[in-house]
C-alpha cells in the first residue's frame, strides 16, 4: 500500500459542508462548546478560581507541546470497531475535534490528506 | 463513569499529573503509563512509556476515558524527566561578548537587506513589528505578522553561521564583509 491510490469519495450529504465539519451543524454546536465554564466551587471563591485557572493553563500548555511533538511523526490511530490506521500527524484544531493528517493508510488505499474526527478516535500513539 | 472524567475539572485532573496510572478506555481497554497531562479542553490523557532507547507517547481521547487510577507516585528523578520531556532544548549559554557579536552580525545582515533595525538592550527590533531575542537564530524571531516572520526567518537562515568555527558564508557568491578579524 505504498503508492497512493485514488480513494472513491462517497456522495455528499445535503449540507454544503457535510460530514459534520460545518460549524453551523447541530453536531458541531453540540460538541464544540464556545466557552468552558469554571467549576461551581470556583464561581464563589476567587482563590479557588485562580488555582483552577493555573491548573488549566499548565495542563493545556503541556498538551499543546505534546501535539507539537507529534507533528510530522508517524502516528497510529486506534478507532472504534477495532480499526487501526497509520498516518503522519500534522495538526489539530483548537477544540481537539479534528486532526489533520497526511498519508493515511486505509484498507482501500492511501489518502494523501485527511481529516479525522476525534469522536471516532479512541486513542493514538507515536514514538519519540 | 465516563461523564465524570469529562466533567471533573482541571483541579481534579491536575492530581494525576506525573503519576503512573492505569486508564480504562473504550470498550475493555487498559493503558498504563506515566501521565504527562490532561487536556482541559478535551479531557484527553497523555501517557508516556519509556522503552530501551525511545519513548512511547499514548494519547487517550477524553470522550473514551472511563476511569483513571493511580498506580505509583514518581520519584524526584522521574518527575524531572516528565516535566522536561516536551520542553524545547535549552539554548547553549553563550557569553555576553559572543552574544553581542552575534547580535551585531545579524543586525548588519538585516540592514544590508534594507530592513530598519533597532537595538533594545539584548533584543533586535525589526520594522517595529518583529523582535529577535538572543541568540538571534531564526527560531528566536517573534512577531504577530505571519508574513514578515516568515521572511525574516528565511533571511536569517541564509545568514552565514555565527559559529566560531565557520566563517564561510552559507550562500556562495554573497560575501558578507561583516567583520575583519
Amino acid at each position: 500500500m505504498a503508492t497512493p491510490v485514488p480513494v472513491l469519495r462517497l456522495p455528499k450529504g445535503p449540507d454544503p459542508n457535510s460530514r459534520g465539519f460545518d460549524p453551523k451543524s447541530p453536531r458541531f454546536i453540540a460538541l464544540c462548546r464556545t466557552s468552558i465554564s469554571s467549576s461551581a466551587a470556583s464561581e464563589s471563591d476567587a482563590e479557588e478560581l485562580q488555582k483552577e485557572q493555573h491548573a488549566r493553563s499548565v495542563l493545556r500548555e503541556r498538551f499543546l507541546r505534546c501535539l507539537l511533538a507529534a507533528t510530522n511523526k508517524k502516528v497510529r490511530f486506534h478507532m472504534h470497531e477495532n480499526v487501526n490506521v497509520e498516518a503522519t500527524f500534522r495538526t489539530s484544531d483548537i477544540d481537539v475535534l479534528n486532526f489533520q493528517v497526511s498519508d493515511l493508510h486505509t484498507p482501500i488505499g492511501v489518502q494523501k490528506e485527511a481529516l479525522i474526527r476525534c469522536q471516532d478516535v479512541i486513542s493514538f500513539t507515536f514514538d519519540m | 463513569m465516563q461523564c465524570n472524567w469529562l466533567l471533573s475539572g482541571p483541579l481534579h485532573w491536575f492530581r494525576f499529573v506525573d503519576k503512573q496510572v492505569r486508564v480504562k478506555a473504550g470498550k475493555d481497554e487498559e493503558h498504563l503509563g506515566w501521565l504527562l497531562t490532561v487536556d482541559p479542553v478535551s479531557a484527553s490523557v497523555v501517557l508516556l512509556n519509556f522503552r530501551e532507547d525511545a519513548a512511547l507517547v499514548h494519547v487517550v481521547v477524553g470522550h473514551s476515558v472511563k476511569n483513571v487510577e493511580v498506580l505509583q507516585e514518581p520519584d524526584p528523578e522521574m518527575t524531572e524527566r516528565l516535566r522536561s520531556f516536551f520542553l524545547p532544548l535549552t539554548t547553549p549559554i553563550l557569553d555576553p561578548e559572543e552574544l553581542r557579536h552575534r547580535r551585531a552580525r545579524v543586525r548588519q545582515w538585516l540592514k544590508k537587506n534594507w530592513l530598519p533595525v533597532d537595538e533594545d538592550r539584548d533584543e533586535l527590533r525589526v520594522a517595529g513589528v518583529l523582535t529577535i531575542t538572543a541568540p538571534y537564530r531564526p527560531e528566536d524571531c517573534c512577531s504577530s505578522n505571519q508574513i514578515i516572520l516568515d521572511r525574516i526567518q528565511k533571511l536569517i537562515q541564509v545568514h552565514p553561521e555565527t559559529d566560531l568555527d565557520s566563517t564561510e558564508p552559507k550562500v556562495p557568491g554573497i560575501s558578507l564583509e561583516l567583520d575583519h578579524d
